[in-house]
């Protein structure tokens, strides 16, 4: 994995010729999706206006989004931050699973505490079970080179299976009539909703989003792992310890799904269940490739795919869009996003557009 | 522990060890063919589920259970054309587009089994029964274990042996080799480094797609959504275990099929032991291994890098 090309995936070309091309990828897998859907025998237009009028056509609707999108964005800021350094964190499933975890284990202790205590402690030691588990891959990479690829998988499945033990077992509902799940937390562990409409966890989102947006734009830990990022080479002649930045990096992601964890367990879901994330880990993939690993493009993507999931959830009753449609546009639009910004295809039609002059502009690999 | 003893000690467990060793063989072989030529496929869990999609439904449409296998397949092998048009013929990111596919194939298997069956409810379809082999199978001691297993079992077993010596002892592997350590000098030899991409992608999708064919319809003759369940990264880490060699995949094949078959009889055998915490075993097992392991490995110099001509 050479990371100096991860960073020409990041940034290439012009802000304004990024977001024409990052639009363009979303807007082509939209119609890839409205493909399937008509293969479902759905008129994709129709199919579309329902999906977006139960995402946004209401206040419930926009309610529902943003509660979509809070776990979704919080984990691809994590997601975006380590690809910066170079790192694929493809754990995001697995960190949420450990800040829930985390988060209501607290919320059961301590329920006498409150609000004003409770919700930050939970908050705090999911952030932290998360960091705890992201940093295991962090440290298999940089003590044992191991590819965080293929560790930070492996962990979601441990992950996941220890949770399902867990809410089987010792952790279950004593009053749930055997479903595996946790009790539900207390009224005092539970974060609003602001005015019906704004839940209190886009303020989560928002403190985060401009600390990750500081610690990489305007701290010396954000250029020392952008140096990481830019390959190994570049890091080791500013005199940073690799390895130290590779575990940070990844400590932080893990940090980031686990506070998302926490912050669904808090402000939506209320208990952990073996079936708590419905795949935002990989969505936040997708969304932080998608925003290229910047931070405005990350939250921008976020929303739009947290949107996406509630309308596509809310349009069940009247449509029967499958879930499955969202994955679909997630997957095509970054393979899209990619081959807009492949050099070999901009030479392609540079080519064509000025034949016999596409050789000059050839730039070395 | 007595319990424990008793499963360890049974001939059924290391035929189940063989059978949930295949899939993971497969595509291990095929992931090793792909890097070998120099492209780290990290499309492979997408490859299998595609695979394992396919073999039900080919199954379904035709009833027979071999046209399952070519159905898998194939679509298996269209998705490793995708990764190949991004990957190898506009160079784009290696990673990134086997991310982005795993995702896709996620999200398109899951839609299409929902569009073909009502509700999302796929129906039992033909597969892969045992087969012993005549005279074979009646050796005593391991004549059941290894020669009582479905005919996908044994075409694994000759694909490993066949790649082994192409890889090896053929004209074709040493120039894929070449593509893989230094393409930028073989191409100068005179060797099409993108169209020896392009074959070993496809030809990695085609294995990766037949294990996950094994999946389907070698054991449950159903399809779930997301039923690879990460068997594709753990293939991923078993090359590597491996050492890229295609004669060391088989040990680490089949030291995670036993410890899955050992996870999977304990939950029938023992109720008391939580079963959750064994189903999780093969991934921390393979993690274990991985890191134990990885030591000194030497993979191919220019793995996950782009060629571009100039």
């Amino acid at each position: 994995m050479s990371a100096g090309r991860l960073a020409g995936f990041v940034r290439s070309g012009a802000a304004a010729s990024v977001a024409v091309r990052t639009a363009a990828a979303l807007a082509a897998a939209v119609a890839v999706g409205g493909l399937a859907l008509m293969i479902a025998g759905l008129d994709p237009v129709d199919a579309y206006r329902a999906v977006l009028d139960e995402a946004v056509g209401s206040s419930f609707g926009i309610r529902s989004s943003l509660l979509q999108a809070l776990p979704i964005t919080i984990t691809a800021l994590g997601v975006a931050l380590a690809f910066r350094a170079g790192l694929f964190n493809l754990g995001g499933e697995g960190q949420i699973y450990a800040g829930a975890l985390a988060a209501v284990l607290v919320a059961l202790q301590a329920r006498g505490l409150p609000f004003p205590v409770l919700v930050p402690l939970m908050l705090v030691f999911g952030a932290v079970a998360g960091g705890l588990w992201g940093g295991i891959a962090g440290v298999l990479r940089a003590r044992l080179g191991l590819s965080e690829i293929i560790t930070t998988i492996l962990l979601n499945f441990v992950a996941f299976w220890m949770v399902s033990y867990l809410v089987r077992g010792p952790i279950q509902d004593p009053g749930g009539a055997g479903y595996p799940y946790t009790e539900k937390v207390v009224d005092g562990a539970r974060l609003p909703v602001i005015g019906d409409t704004v839940p209190a966890g886009v303020l989560v989102l928002a403190a985060v989003a401009i600390g990750a947006w500081a610690l990489l734009e305007r701290s010396v830990v954000g250029v020392r792992l952008k140096d990481v990022g830019e390959g190994p080479s570049a890091a080791a002649f500013a005199g940073w310890r690799i390895d130290r930045q590779v575990i940070l990096a990844l400590v932080i992601a893990g940090a980031l799904g686990g506070l998302a964890g926490a912050v669904e367990l808090s402000g939506n879901q209320h208990r952990v269940s073996d079936f708590f994330t419905p795949g935002w880990g990989f969505d936040a993939l997708a969304v932080a490739l998608i925003g290229r690993g910047t931070i405005a493009g990350s939250v921008a993507a976020g929303v739009f795919f947290g949107g996406l999931r509630s309308g596509i959830d809310g349009a069940q009753t009247s449509v029967a869009v499958p879930e499955s449609v969202g994955q679909i546009v997630q997957g095509t639009a970054v393979l899209f996003l990619i081959v807009a910004n492949a050099d070999v295809a901009v030479r392609w039609a540079r080519r064509i557009r000025q034949p016999g002059h596409g050789r000059h502009h050839a730039r070395t690999a | 522990m007595h319990a424990l003893l008793d499963i360890l000690t049974s001939g059924a467990l290391y035929a189940a060890g063989i059978r949930l060793a295949v899939p993971v063989f497969l595509a291990a072989l095929g992931e090793l063919v792909a890097e070998r030529g120099g492209l780290v496929n990290v499309g492979l869990e997408g490859m299998m589920l595609a695979g394992a999609f396919g073999g039900v439904l080919g199954s379904y449409l035709f009833d027979d259970p071999w046209l399952g296998v070519i159905t898998g397949v194939v679509l298996a092998v269209v998705v490793a054309a995708i990764q190949a048009g991004v990957a190898v013929s506009l160079a784009g990111d290696q990673i990134v587009t086997g991310i982005a596919l795993n995702i896709a194939v996620l999200g398109a298997t899951s839609f299409m089994a929902r569009t073909v069956w009502t509700d999302g409810n796929v129906p039992q379809v033909e597969g892969f029964d045992p087969w012993a082999v005549p005279g074979l199978s009646s050796l005593p001691g391991i004549g059941d274990v290894v020669f009582g297993q479905g005919a996908l079992v044994y075409l694994a077993a000759a694909l490993g042996a066949v790649l082994w010596w192409v890889l090896t002892r053929t004209d074709w592997g040493l120039r894929l080799r070449a593509c893989g350590e230094d393409p930028r000098a073989a191409d100068s030899l005179g060797i099409r480094v993108i169209a020896m991409r392009w074959q070993a992608t496809l030809i990695c999708g085609a294995l990766a797609g037949l294990g996950g064919v094994f999946i389907s319809l070698g054991d449950i003759f159903t399809f779930s959504d997301g039923m690879s369940g990460g068997r594709g990264f753990i293939a991923l880490a078993i090359v590597i275990i491996a050492r890229w060699s295609p004669s060391h995949l088989v040990p680490a094949a089949l030291l995670f099929g036993v410890c899955e078959a050992l996870a999977l009889r304990a939950q029938v055998t023992s109720a008391d032991l939580p079963y959750e915490l064994l189903l999780a075993l093969p991934y921390v097992l393979t993690l274990a291994v991985y890191a134990g392991l990885v030591g000194r490995t030497l993979p191919p110099a220019a793995l996950g890098r782009p060629y571009v001509r100039r």
